[in-house]
């Protein structure tokens, strides 16, 4: 990837850390910190919809602002919308959406969700910060735990 | 088994009276993640992320306690 221009590959690790939250991180050499972030935000992304189900969490019908905020962890969110979505069109008609949990499962899943999503704004900006400092030369010495001259 | 993986995401959990240990781990997540972006080597990250996931719920949980004594004196 040295070859490539800088604005391509921080828009690629920003691309990258949407999709999946961490892989940005992996893709420019941080794997340690990328496998770290993946499986937190995946956990607490995960957590939050075994909590509310997959019926109530990913809801952008019903909860469009929380689905902003879901939105930003990326594939996670589009995996748990295709559940919301089978669970939505297995039911009959008569029990079409709104589809609730109880009040209280469904706001600790939209929360956990929705901070998973939050964090990854994070996690994005960071991983492209660290993609424009490898192809400007610093993240060499920066990942090597050393300070800047 | 493949069901039973699917089955943990299809129907909610009842966390009637246990609403308050949900904050922990979501404390926790946050912590990992700030850390795991603010630290120059992953090394650090651990203790990093104790002290600031501790820090948070102190204060979480500080606030909840002096709203709650507010709300006591006030009604």
């Amino acid at each position: 990837m040295s070859s490539k221009p800088t604005a391509l590959r921080v828009s690629i690790a920003g691309f990258l850390a949407w999709l999946l939250p961490g892989l940005g991180h992996i893709v420019i050499g941080d794997r340690k910190r990328g496998i770290v972030i993946l499986v937190t935000i995946a956990a607490t992304f995960w957590s939050g919809v075994a909590i509310g189900g997959a019926g109530a969490t990913v809801d952008p019908e019903n909860k469009k602002l929380w689905f902003m905020a879901q939105i930003l962890a990326g594939g996670h969110t589009l995996a748990g919308y295709g559940l919301h979505r089978s669970v939505i069109n297995s039911l009959p008609p008569s029990d079409k959406p709104p589809y609730l949990a109880h009040w209280l499962s469904a706001e600790i899943a939209v929360h956990y969700t929705g901070v998973a999503g939050l964090l990854n704004i994070l996690v994005i900006l960071d991983a492209m910060s660290r993609a424009e400092r490898l192809s400007s030369g610093n993240g060499r010495k920066r990942k090597l735990g050393q300070s800047d001259p | 088994m493949n069901w039973l993986l699917a089955s943990i995401f299809l129907s909610s959990i009842d966390v009637t009276g246990k609403r308050l240990f949900f904050m922990f781990p979501l404390c926790l997540s946050v912590a990992i993640v700030y850390k795991s972006t603010r630290c120059h080597s992953m090394r650090d990250v651990p203790m990093a992320a104790l002290i600031l996931w501790v820090t948070i719920c102190l204060g979480m949980l500080g606030v909840g306690v002096g709203l709650w004594a507010l709300f006591s004196i006030l009604v």
